[in-house]
């Protein structure tokens, strides 16, 4: 991959960003989210993150769409984690406001041009004997439904668990809406 | 399993009791997801995480060139289907097809270039180093000789070879152990045209082999048993003459295909050539056949009249007039001359003499047609490869370079030449017996990973792509290799393309050649129709089989039995044997594996006093094996057989030091018509050893013909059934029982009809007619590749702890008073009952039914009572003995990479659970998710299950038998359908369509 | 079953007096030997040689023991049924028995008893041993859980679960207040620490009649509640395999059957005990000729009943039965296990026609020899019915195949021996293994008895 490529990648996919605002506008909360400075990160709940993203700025103040970087969540079982393709797409003009975003975001510009990409702690695990097909629950609650399992995550500094994703909890939504409670459906 | 009680084990096992608590308690079912998540540096957009996207590629794997589906999920490939646009196998695949991703997924790669030291031992170089050295010696080794030894290639990259050694002034040898020279040399004998034809099996109505196994691996297997099961399996439709064809097997053993056979006739070893001229002498006396010229042959049929050979042949002259005439009076009938006979030292005269009777029966041009011609011609023979071994011991070989080929297990004369040979360069992407012993290996790219096309056939021209990133960087295609060493700067794919360029040109195509190439990738290749040519008998047809009609004269002691040597149907020649899934495969003859056997009559065996699993000792002019007695009806008392492919000193893990290499007891010299002879006579001692065979099989005392599980129909009588017909349909209760029954199953169902019970649901279930059903055993294979089975190993498998959800059940029957021997074979798999016994004994609701008719079984509820596989009638049920999911573990069934072919649908299931049979259930809920998606409902068809996907002969149909239109809905109507134990009031979701024979016997 | 003769106090300890017996009693509590800790060494190292074989069952998995296809249960479950039928005749002597005021009884309900509630302990261990996953064994168990699931109470193991723990809890309570006034009575003629053990232990019994008042009826009521177990816990347990389809298994005879067998095997078990108990604490004046008698007659009606069920059940399946059920009978037969089957037939349907005659009966070698063998009988009555009837399943011949049981299979069998005889010899020396109170019941009460101890 030649580095000129990659350019006209990042290019593109900048393109594609000003096509976003608009995008976001649309089944977004009207009132805009302020993401908040964040001084201390110790007390932020969650892991930390070898790049601390935050998805109050990202998913909050700018309104960008979950779906935007999750993009197979509504066609897939799996969400999707943006390749660094995508972060740099935009990140290649925003370069940040103040000298602490400076710096993570120049952690992105390295990890594109070094080709290492950041590897992210995971923060929502299933048992490997548990399949949940995310499509079908988009599918079933709409677009926005993310917040019902991974909580509002338009608010957070640091992404943390806020359900406890065991099967008392998955069962418990399921008969509210009452939904199948096969077990095959799930444990296969 | 014996338990070694080493200190570290002892402390580990000790262990448990301590910090192990925390971590027993903590054990889920499979192995945890991972805990970082590393993102693509840029997103391929071919890829969607979590849904799986298909190549189209070539099957490499025998010669037959199947075309692929390479399914591949994140980047790897994770199962093999057939492709459904491919001519030859018209989107099935055999076992070995299947088995290709634990080639390229072997933990036993060869990663890196390793040279020979002065020690002697091979180590690690850089490819640099290593091209340095291979250019030094191509330099040096100019005019002292120079020979490329290749496996069967029928493509572009065969001719790079040719243009290389042309270049280098060398020779190439394309190298294959069981080579059809005998089919062209018999052609050419007959036609004059030593080519090998296309055989229309299935439009045939009489189907006559003589020892051709196009069901085991004769020329292109997939195709033929498709084709097979069109001709021969029962369809009432057909009409009463056309219902199914009759099928004859002449052979001195009982193969895969032997046992699908109406009527067997075990013609004496050699002389199967002597009853097709019988056979055509009575056709052109009695006028059945064709109006043909048969004036160069009017002598030698002379000659041969049925009472004339009888003698030899050891059939008496009545039994051969009739098949004459029923052959002839057939109509479309084809006669096949290959498979063992064809490796006889009259091998050559043999198929030309089917040929003779394929002519005057007026089979050439209709059922046998020449010009879609196969390239199995294109392997070298056998006799170039004996020149090649001579000029080697001669020391006229300074240079010699290895690739595709193993000749080192199959033909021993070539490893003593090899020593002499100053130079030894190996292609490989394993370390085989060849590979080990060269002074140079160059990893090479498994054909998975490989550019490249094939040419099964004239007219087909299938292509081959890389599916996936090469699981070990350093590996390098010999292509590539041989390019650079040519100092051309292109890669052999640019290679490739330019040869496709230019036929392109030369076809004059429409469309540019980037739409060509690019539905050529989509498609998998350019499929077209070769013109057919016709031909007449040659004036040599008449010269063959000079003098009196007799068998012929094999090496070794008059009067010790003959001993044949046949390609094993899972290791083939012995490439298949470095992969356990096919290692686990049961033959599907003596369901024995990991391990070879020799077959033995059982009067035989009561006259040397051996049972199943004593060692005999076979001794032959030119070598001698230790071999376990496997007893079998399927053989004449006065031979027995071996398969190849076990044997191997080298080639990894699975392969290596496992029983005996049955080519040892072969001749390395070629025999007249410049073949290999497969069959020699052997002495046979008897030794003290036993061991247990590693058979699927229970003992033979217990078996018996299950007649209970498998049905049989006289041909006559299965045309008598008319619709609503049941003639298997037994009343599960006694007449006044029945309301009750009824009423009671009623008041169950309504009980039942609560929550997620409730409203409409489908029933999953599965027709499989054994009338098509050949016993090959893709199914099992494919189960393995779709479920993430575990294999075990030969001592679990000698245990019968295999956990093969999809088995294959193989009952002699007849046998006994002159009464014929028949194989039967049926799919045995969980028949997801409606009525389970398995469910109500589960204490912790494991194994339950679910709304559409599943016999769902929870692995992370499993306590492992076992309960469930007690109380099932079908045996259907495997218990997770060990971990085998155990990084490191003694029986860790994947060891890295293997475990990149696991399916990421199917949860890996941990010791102490019981898994089964899902009927892919991973596939009815992507379906499922996919049709919601599309705001549709689920289609019939949408659904295949990997057995019935794989399965060649289109046996089993899957469905919604709650849906009137659907197909299996209507099959399970069919007068042939019944219920295995259906006694036992199961209700079973599986119908099995009763076989059908021609004769009296059910 | 009326079968107590009621003259026998007289004949039995006319030359035994109160004090002879808490004297004879008190002194099998006395310092132990080198021939009993030899023993009790013996069933430690047993215990502690099948705990380690757990342990590589738990690490490495089930594949250890000698499973193979389609026989998915074998010697461990027939150490459960086994140890089972054992208990049960413990609770026949002491519960029914006592309803029955059988005097004979008095002497020896006390070993039967204890060898009950341990051979209950012992037998529990098996279905936690044998299942895949043994850390979960307690999903067997219902608990309320957020993810709203129950066992499924359709399934006979989990009926099993139940009554092997009723038949524990009563057996023990049962066990326990019988002692209560033995241990105060050798309390008073203890010394050390097993007076302050006794003490404790006698929870303040002095033996006054307001004591006795509300003890008799009390340990009725609780012989009362005992005596429907005796026949309820092993029926349950036989239904493990009645309920289930396997030909041989899904038999309606299998209650009374396992439960006759289980008191036969029971009498012979608690014969076969005694004997060398009573020759090691010298209890010949308690323990006579004449209670074995009784035990015999007992092991001959069982046995009468286990004789008829073997040829019923036979009979059945050559008579009435579908194919595969003969196939079954057949191959229990003449099988590759063939040895199995007439082994449990001679020992457990032939031998004890020998009790017929009174010489054997009141031959205490004799005895002893028989219920040995009716020991091993049963055992193999079990892995017959379980293991062999599995490797033999007639409904799908393709798979049937040969067991072979491993060293795991045979150490966690020895380990249960161990762990048995471990309690059982601990208790004897600790613990009056003869009923004090109960033998004084049936003795003529002493002459000038002021204020001795009761």
């Amino acid at each position: 991959m030649t580095d000129w490529s990659r350019r006209a990648a990042a290019g593109i996919a900048f393109v594609l960003l000003l096509a976003i605002p608009a995008a976001a506008q649309t089944g977004q909360p009207a009132a805009a989210v302020k993401a908040p400075v964040v001084s201390d990160t110790g007390s932020l709940g969650g892991p930390r993150q070898p790049i601390f993203f935050r998805h109050d700025i990202h998913a909050g103040e700018y309104k960008i769409p979950c779906q935007y970087c999750h993009f197979s969540v509504a066609i897939a079982s799996e969400p999707g984690i943006p390749s660094v393709q995508t972060c740099f797409g935009c990140h290649l003009m925003v370069g940040g406001s103040t000298p602490a975003h400076e710096a993570e975001i120049q952690k992105v510009r390295d990890a594109w041009s070094n080709e290492t990409p950041p590897a992210w702690v995971r923060v929502h695990t299933l048992p490997a004997f548990v399949h949940f097909p995310h499509m079908r629950h988009i599918k079933a609650l709409g677009a926005n439904a993310c917040t019902t399992c991974h909580g509002n995550v338009r608010e957070m500094p640091q992404v943390r668990q806020v359900s406890t994703l065991t099967m008392g909890w998955c069962v418990s939504c399921h008969v509210q809406k009452q939904v199948t409670r096969d077990c095959s459906v799930c444990h296969y | 399993m014996s338990e070694g009680m080493n200190r570290r084990r002892f402390l580990s096992v000790l262990g448990v009791t301590g910090g192990g608590a925390a971590a027993l308690g903590a054990c889920g079912v499979g192995s945890e997801p991972a805990q970082k998540l590393i993102p693509y540096l840029i997103q391929p957009e071919d890829q969607v995480p979590g849904t799986a996207t298909l190549f189209a590629t070539t099957c490499r794997e025998c010669p037959a060139g199947c075309g692929l589906h390479a399914k591949t999920r994140e980047g790897r490939v994770i199962k093999l289907e057939g492709n459904r646009e491919s001519p030859i196998n018209h989107g099935r695949l055999c076992a070995r097809g299947q088995a290709a991703l634990e080639g390229v997924y072997n933990p036993d790669r060869v990663t890196t270039p390793l040279a020979r030291t002065a020690q002697g031992t091979l180590e690690p170089i850089s490819w640099d180093n290593a091209l340095q050295r291979l250019g030094d010696h191509v330099k040096e080794a100019r005019g002292k000789g120079i020979a490329f030894v290749t496996g069967h290639e029928a493509g572009v990259f065969g001719e790079l070879v040719d243009e290389w050694t042309r270049g280098v002034g060398g020779r190439h040898v394309a190298y294959e152990p069981f080579a059809f020279e005998a089919l062209r040399e018999g052609n050419r004998l007959a036609f004059g045209i030593p080519a090998v034809p296309w055989y229309g099996i299935a439009g045939a109505s009489y189907i006559l082999s003589f020892g051709a196994d196009f069901l085991d691996t004769w020329l292109s297997p997939v195709e033929y048993q498709r084709a097979f099961s069109r001709a021969h399996s029962f369809d009432a439709s057909r009409g009463e003459a056309e219902a199914m064809a009759k099928f004859v097997f002449v052979g001195p053993r009982m193969s895969l295909t032997g046992m699908n056979a109406d009527e067997w006739i075990p013609a004496a070893p050699g002389t199967e050539g002597l009853l097709a001229l019988a056979m055509a002498e009575v056709i052109v006396r009695e006028r059945l056949g064709a109006s043909v010229d048969v004036g160069p042959v009017r002598d030698l049929l002379g000659r041969h009249t049925p009472d004339a050979v009888a003698g030899a042949v050891g059939i008496d002259a009545e039994a051969i007039a009739r098949l004459a005439r029923e052959f002839a009076k057939a109509g479309r009938g084809i006669a096949l001359a290959g498979g063992i006979p064809a490796h006889y030292p009259n091998g050559a005269e043999i198929v030309a003499a089917v040929n003779i009777l394929n002519y005057v029966v007026g089979a050439v041009g209709k059922t046998v047609q020449f010009g879609p011609n196969s390239s199995v011609d294109m392997a070298s023979s056998f006799k170039e490869m004996v020149d090649l071994v001579a000029d080697m011991q001669a020391g006229k070989v300074a240079l010699l370079l290895v690739q595709g080929a193993n000749p080192g297990h199959s033909l021993s004369s070539f490893m003593q030449a090899w020593s002499k040979v100053g130079f030894k360069v190996c292609f490989a992407t394993m370390l085989d017996e060849t590979a080990s012993a060269a002074d140079l290996v160059l990893p090479d790219l498994h054909p998975l990973e490989q550019w490249n096309d094939a040419r099964p056939r004239a007219g087909v021209f299938a292509l081959q792509q890389p599916v996936m990133q090469r699981v070990w960087p350093d590996a390098r295609q010999a292509g590539d290799v041989l390019l650079a060493l040519a100092g051309k700067s292109d890669t052999f794919k640019d290679y490739l393309q330019s040869h496709w360029r230019a036929a392109h040109a030369r076809a004059g195509h429409a469309k540019s050649f980037d739409d060509v190439w690019n539905e050529a990738l989509q498609h998998g290749g350019v499929y077209t129709d070769a013109g057919s040519q016709s031909v007449r008998l040659a004036p040599t047809a008449g010269h063959i089989m000079a003098g009196a009609p007799a068998a012929p004269a094999f090496d070794g002691n008059t009067g010790d039995p003959v001993l044949v040597a046949f390609p094993s149907a899972a290791l083939y020649d012995g490439r298949g044997a470095d992969k356990p899934w096919l290692q686990e495969l049961p033959d599907p003859v003596s369901k024995i594996a990991w391990h070879a056997w020799v077959e033995v009559h059982p009067e035989t065996a009561h006259k040397w006093g051996v049972v199943d699993g004593d060692y005999v000792l076979l001794t032959s002019p030119f070598g001698a094996v230790r071999a376990p007695v496997s007893v079998t009806p399927g053989i004449r008392p006065d031979v027995v057989a071996v398969p190849t492919g076990q044997g191997h000193t080298a080639l990894g893990r699975y392969a290596k030091g496992r029983s005996f290499n049955a080519f040892d007891l072969l001749s390395g010299a070629a025999n007249g018509y410049g073949g290999r002879t497969f069959a020699v006579r052997v002495a046979v001692t008897r030794t003290r050893d036993h061991r247990f065979l590693a058979s699927s099989a229970g003992d033979p005392r217990d078996v018996g013909p299950g007649e209970e599980i498998i049905r049989v129909l006289p041909l006559a009588r299965a045309q008598q059934l008319k619709p609503g017909d049941h003639p298997f349909l037994q009343r599960e209760a006694p007449e006044y029982a029945e309301p009750a029954l009824e009423g009671w199953a009623e008041e169950q169902r309504k009980k039942a009809n609560l929550g997620d019970y409730a409203g409409p649901h489908p029933r999953w279930a599965m027709a499989i007619d054994l009338s098509s059903c050949t016993g090959c055993s893709a199914c099992v294979t494919a189960c393995y590749a779709e479920n993430n089975i575990a294999t075990v190993g030969e001592d679990l498998f000698v245990r019968h702890r295999q956990m093969s959800w999809m088995r294959i059940e193989r009952y002699w029957r007849g046998g006994e008073g002159g009464e014929p021997v028949r194989g039967v074979v049926t799919p045995m798999l969980c028949q997801h009952c409606e009525q389970a016994p398995c469910e109500p004994v589960c204490p912790v609701y494991a194994a339950y039914h679910t709304p559409d008719g599943l016999n769902a079984q929870v692995y992370n509820r499993c306590v492992g009572t076992r309960y469930c596989a007690n109380n099932c009638a079908y045996k259907v049920r495997y218990f997770n003995w060990y971990n085998f999911a155990e990084v490191g573990g003694e029986h860790e069934a994947w060891p890295a990479p293997l475990d990149w072919q696991l399916n990421p649908d199917v949860t890996v299931r941990e010791k102490g659970v019981m898994e089964k049979c899902t009927f892919c259930v991973q596939r009815i809920r992507g379906a499922q998710h996919k049709a919601r998606l599309e705001n549709r409902v689920v289609h019939d068809g949408d659904i295949t299950p990997a057995c019935a996907q794989s399965c060649p002969s289109e046996a089993i149909v899957f469905g919604d038998l709650h849906n009137e239109t659907s197909r299996v809905a209507q099959l399970a109507a069919d007068p042939r359908g019944y219920h295995v134990l259906q006694e036992l009031n199961t209700k079973s979701g599986i119908t099995y369509l009763a076989r059908v024979v021609h004769g009296e016997e059910a | 079953m009326t079968m107590t003769p009621t003259t026998a106090p007289e004949r039995t300890t006319s030359r035994v007096t109160y004090d002879v017996v808490t004297r004879t009693i008190a002194r099998t509590l006395g310092n132990p030997g080198r021939g009993y800790y030899l023993l009790l060494g013996t069933a430690v190292g047993l215990f502690a040689f099948g705990v380690i074989c757990l342990l590589y069952l738990l690490r490495y998995g089930l594949g250890m023991a000698g499973y193979s296809m389609p026989t998915y249960w074998a010697i461990y479950i027939t150490c459960f049924v086994f140890w089972v039928g054992i208990a049960h005749s413990g609770t026949l002597i002491s519960a029914i028995l006592f309803l029955f005021r059988s005097g004979w009884r008095t002497a020896v309900y006390r070993v039967a008893e204890i060898m009950t509630v341990f051979a209950v302990m012992t037998a529990g261990l098996f279905p936690l041993i044998h299942i895949g996953r043994q850390w979960f064994f307690y999903w067997l168990v219902p608990y309320p859980n957020e993810r709203g699931l129950w066992p499924n109470f359709k399934s006979p193991l989990v009926w099993d679960e139940f009554a092997i723990g009723t038949y524990f809890t009563v057996s023990t309570c049962f066990l326990i207040m019988g002692l209560i006034p033995d241990i105060a009575a050798v309390r008073d003629v203890a010394t050390g620490w097993r007076r302050k053990l006794y003490t404790l232990t006698a929870i303040g019994w002095r033996g006054t009649n307001e004591q006795w008042r509300h003890y008799r009826p009390a340990y009725l009521y609780l012989a009362a509640l005992a005596t429907p177990l005796v026949l309820s816990v092993h029926s349950v347990v036989s239904w493990d395999f009645a309920m289930a389809q396997v030909p041989a298994w899904h038999e309606t005879l299998f209650a009374p059957y396992f439960v006759a067998g289980a008191i036969y095997s029971g009498c012979a078990m608690v014969i076969t005990l005694l004997v060398p108990l009573r020759k090691l604490f010298r209890l010949e004046q308690l323990v006579t000729v004449h209670h074995f008698e009784n035990l015999a007659k007992l092991c001959l009606l069982t046995g009468m009943i286990v004789c008829y069920a073997y040829s019923i059940e036979n009979f059945v399946a050559w008579y009435g039965g579908p194919t595969p059920e003969r196939q079954a009978f057949w191959y229990r037969a003449f099988g590759r296990f063939w040895w199995g089957g007439w082994t449990m037939n001679i020992c457990n349907a032939f031998l004890p026609w020998l009790l017929w005659f009174k010489r054997v009966r009141t031959n205490i070698t004799a005895l002893f020899v028989i219920a040995f063998f009716v020991n091993l009988g049963m055992w193999m009555e079990r892995f017959v019915i379980i293991a062999v009837h599995l490797a033999g399943e007639p409904f799908a011949p393709f798979v049937r195949a040969g067991y072979n049981a491993t060293w795991a299979d045979w150490g966690i069998m020895a380990g249960s021996f161990g762990w048995f005889f471990m309690w059982f010899l601990l208790f004897v020396k600790n613990f009056p293994s003869v009923s004090v109170a109960e033998v004084k019941e049936e003795l003529p009460p002493p002459r000038r008895a002021a204020g001795k101890h009761a």
